[in-house]
């Protein structure tokens, strides 16, 4: 019968998780009420959920004793968790209706659905474009946490991909950085005949090639048809960009990788060591992570490294200004039981000697103008935020901009498209099916 | 010993027996002591009630609606979860994924165990034995989790030390991504998985194959009965009731795989590795339906509750034997 308890403890999880369910008649949908920060009580607590456990704790831990002793009133309790810990106690905390004061959200559709149903404050009056506090931000931070014209998160990182070349490498191959795609798909060729790998590149978590068909999507796709296609009620992914972008990515699996058809099977973080260790001439990789691809000491540290976009297609027929990526943002619950605190906690968080602290501490870049500098980030993390002031937007992750389904068809799909056993039409296919059942 | 051998009872209640009036409890006693009991009782029935039966009953009515867990809100959709289910090809492929795993793991840890226990028992040394014993159980006592890290070490395709051996005795044309190729990641991880729980099983097998009387053994060795035969005459039959309950221990055991997968795979690439565990883990905490992944958890629940319930009657069928 210890069989039976189990599987009982098991149905059980989904139970006890849905338990707080209740008949929901009084919690009303849509967009709460606006906040105020002229009037803040200091006092009681605040509680935060980060998803920075381990060693970027540091940032929020600092940040908490800093705030508490700037507040002698007010405790913040803090919880850290791991990156997958936290996707999977956020949904337990939302279903059982106790989100912290303060929490995580992914850009995207992942915030919005907070949004949406009434679980994060509108915030625009204190942080829009056009607020003291939103004006220290880059605009495109703000967008990515902003529906029809309320913004509701505060952006805390900047984070964005960029392809990362080994100089040394690429100088004794003779190849220079490329500007479009053919020409990246050319120095691969050239690389590969002089016997170097000339990207590495795995995919056993689904989401690395995720990031290159986001950044595709952007190029191949108008922006406005990507728009109505990543919101379920307007999408119909019938855009021929889109079946080009995945051919386009299959184009540089198998011309610029060595993994290929295996790249399944690959960890991203073994291959991003690969690149470090100087065995691969290009990675496709976060900004947050350029320390962690060539830290110091290691042999692509030696060896010299440059950063540039994904070379677009040309003649691409979607934005070719826009970039990967997406800030990490902050929602502050609405039913906090004192939110105009939760807001104050927050714009202390991404006040500009705070956001240099973070770059310091854990060296991640604030999306807070003028926080970058020598002293705390090397030189291709500033280029990648200067860079990130001239993209014209923000291409947001695939996985978190589109519905749940969605980026589950994407995920699936791209591996079988890795392996073989699917091809773009039958991605674009399930991806379509996906999205109609999501109506 | 004859059977004219007489029962001796302690002395001390012989003689208060023999005393006049004999000390039966009132009715008023035999109540307070029967609630006594209750009190025992009632708070692990209060535990089993409302953590196990009640979420259960929860879980089904759950599975019967579709909910929002932004506010809250569910909705009755009758049996819609279910015709769902039975109509989505990765669930038909998660089950598969589960009898390969039961069908793999009882050809490992049910037959393969008990040869293995067999030989081991069958040695002189009992130091030997004693140590064999240990190094066939340490898998087991390793965590899954460094488990999986470690069979991601063995697995990758560049580096990894499958894909190395492979080169190094000539076969380099059979290397391939074994986690990332949908005709091998199950197999991948059935494989880790029989490593791991293969000596636990063993382990087991032989403590029963000790409670074998060795007159047995002796006997037939006299009559010239070699090793191998004796496994098949005397270990096998005596240790029948062992080897049931290990067959639907992980029969069932095959039905709950979930850690094996989301440290290796995840349940990809492409599905190909999804069991009910993951597919119900990933259609509530990922894609937000919990209606669905409850659903899921009714039918792994049905599957495992045929399996207990054999498992219930076929023990207590040995029992009387």
């Amino acid at each position: 019968m210890k069989t039976a308890f189990k599987v009982m403890a098991a149905a059980g999880a989904v139970a006890l998780t849905l338990a707080g369910c209740g008949s929901g008649a009084d919690n009303a949908a849509g967009p709460a009420a606006a906040v105020d920060l002229s009037n803040v009580k200091y006092e009681g607590s605040v509680s935060v959920i980060t998803k920075y456990a381990g060693a970027q704790a540091s940032f929020f831990e600092q940040m908490a004793k800093d705030y508490e002793a700037a507040h002698p009133g007010v405790t913040v309790d803090l919880q850290q968790e791991s990156d997958q810990g936290y996707k999977d106690k956020i949904k337990t905390l939302t279903a059982s209706q106790s989100v912290p004061d303060v929490y995580m959200a992914w850009a995207g559709n992942y915030a919005e659905q907070f949004y949406d149903n009434g679980l994060a404050l509108d915030l625009s009056s204190v942080i829009a474009k056009d607020t003291e506090w939103g004006s220290t931000m880059v605009p495109s931070a703000l967008d990515a946490y902003t529906k029809e014209g309320k913004t509701f998160g505060v952006p805390l990182t900047l984070d964005a991909k960029y392809m990362i070349y080994n100089q040394k490498l690429f100088a004794q191959a003779g190849v220079e950085v490329p500007t479009d795609l053919d020409g990246l798909l050319e120095t691969c060729d050239t690389l590969k005949a002089q016997n170097i790998t000339p990207m590495s590149f795995g995919n056993k978590d689904g989401w690395p090639a995720i990031h290159y068909i986001t950044q595709l999507n952007s190029y191949n796709v108008p922006a406005d048809t990507l728009e109505k296609d990543y919101k379920p009620e307007t999408a119909s992914f019938t855009d021929p960009g889109y079946v080009k972008s995945l051919d386009q990515f299959k184009e540089i699996l198998n011309r610029c990788t060595t993994t290929g058809q295996g790249a399944n099977g690959a960890d991203y973080y073994s291959q991003r060591d690969a690149f470090g260790a100087g065995q691969a001439a290009m990675f496709y990789v976060e900004n947050l992570e350029f320390g962690a691809t060539a830290p110091e000491g290691s042999t692509a540290a030696a060896d010299g490294f440059t950063i540039s976009r994904l070379p677009a297609p040309a003649g691409a027929s979607g934005d070719t200004g826009a970039v990967v990526g997406a800030p990490e943002g902050y929602l502050i619950n609405s039913k906090a039981k004192n939110p105009a605190l939760a807001v104050d906690f927050m714009k202390f968080v991404t006040s500009k000697q705070n956001a240099e602290t973070m770059t310091s501490l854990i060296g991640f870049p604030s999306p807070v103008t003028g926080t970058l500098t020598e002293a705390n980030s090397t030189p291709q993390l500033r280029e990648s935020i200067d860079d990130l002031q001239q993209a014209s937007k923000l291409a947001v992750w695939l996985d978190t901009v589109t519905v749940p389904a969605v980026a589950d068809a994407y995920l699936s799909g791209v591996e079988g498209l890795i392996t073989g056993s699917k091809s773009s039409a039958d991605i674009m296919a399930s991806v379509k099916t996906a999205s109609e059942s999501s109506k | 010993m004859s059977g004219n051998v007489k029962t001796v009872l302690p002395s001390a209640p012989l003689a208060r027996v023999a005393g006049a009036p004999v000390d039966l409890p009132t009715r008023r006693t035999r109540k307070r002591k029967r609630w006594q009991s209750l009190v025992w009782v009632v708070p692990g029935l209060v535990a089993l009630i409302l953590f196990v039966y009640y979420p259960l009953v929860l879980n089904f009515r759950y599975s019967l609606e579709t909910s929002n867990i932004f506010t809250g809100q569910q909705r009755f959709v009758g049996l819609s979860n279910y015709t769902k289910l039975f109509k989505d090809p990765i669930f038909f492929k998660a089950l598969l994924n589960n009898c390969l795993y039961a069908a793999i793991s009882i050809v490992f840890q049910v037959f393969f165990a008990l040869v293995l226990a067999s030989v081991i028992e069958n040695l002189r040394s009992n130091r030997f034995r004693a140590i064999l014993r240990s190094i066939y159980f340490i898998p087991s006592a390793i965590s899954l989790t460094v488990t999986g890290l470690l069979f991601s070490f063995i697995y990758q395709p560049q580096g990894g030390l499958l894909n190395g051996i492979l080169d190094a005795v000539g076969l380099a044309d059979l290397q391939q991504a074994w986690l990332g190729n949908p005709g091998t990641a199950m197999l991948g991880i059935i494989t880790m998985s029989q490593w791991q729980g293969f000596g636990y099983s063993t382990l087991l097998f032989a403590v029963a194959i000790q409670r074998i009387p060795r007159e047995l053994y002796e006997a037939s060795a006299l009559d010239g009965i070699g090793p191998i035969r004796q496994i098949f005459t005397i270990t096998i039959p005596l240790v029948r009731e062992m080897t049931g309950l290990m067959m639907i221990v992980t029969i069932s055991g095959a039905f709950q795989v979930f850690n094996e997968v989301m440290v290796t795979t995840g349940g990809g690439p492409d599905n190909s590795t999804q069991v009910l565990g993951t597919l119900l883990y990933q259609s509530g905490f990922i894609k937000n339906d919990f209606g669905y992944a409850a659903a899921i958890a009714t039918v792994i629940f049905v599957i495992t509750l045929v399996l207990a319930l054999i498992q219930v009657r076929y023990t207590s069928k040995r029992r009387v034997s």
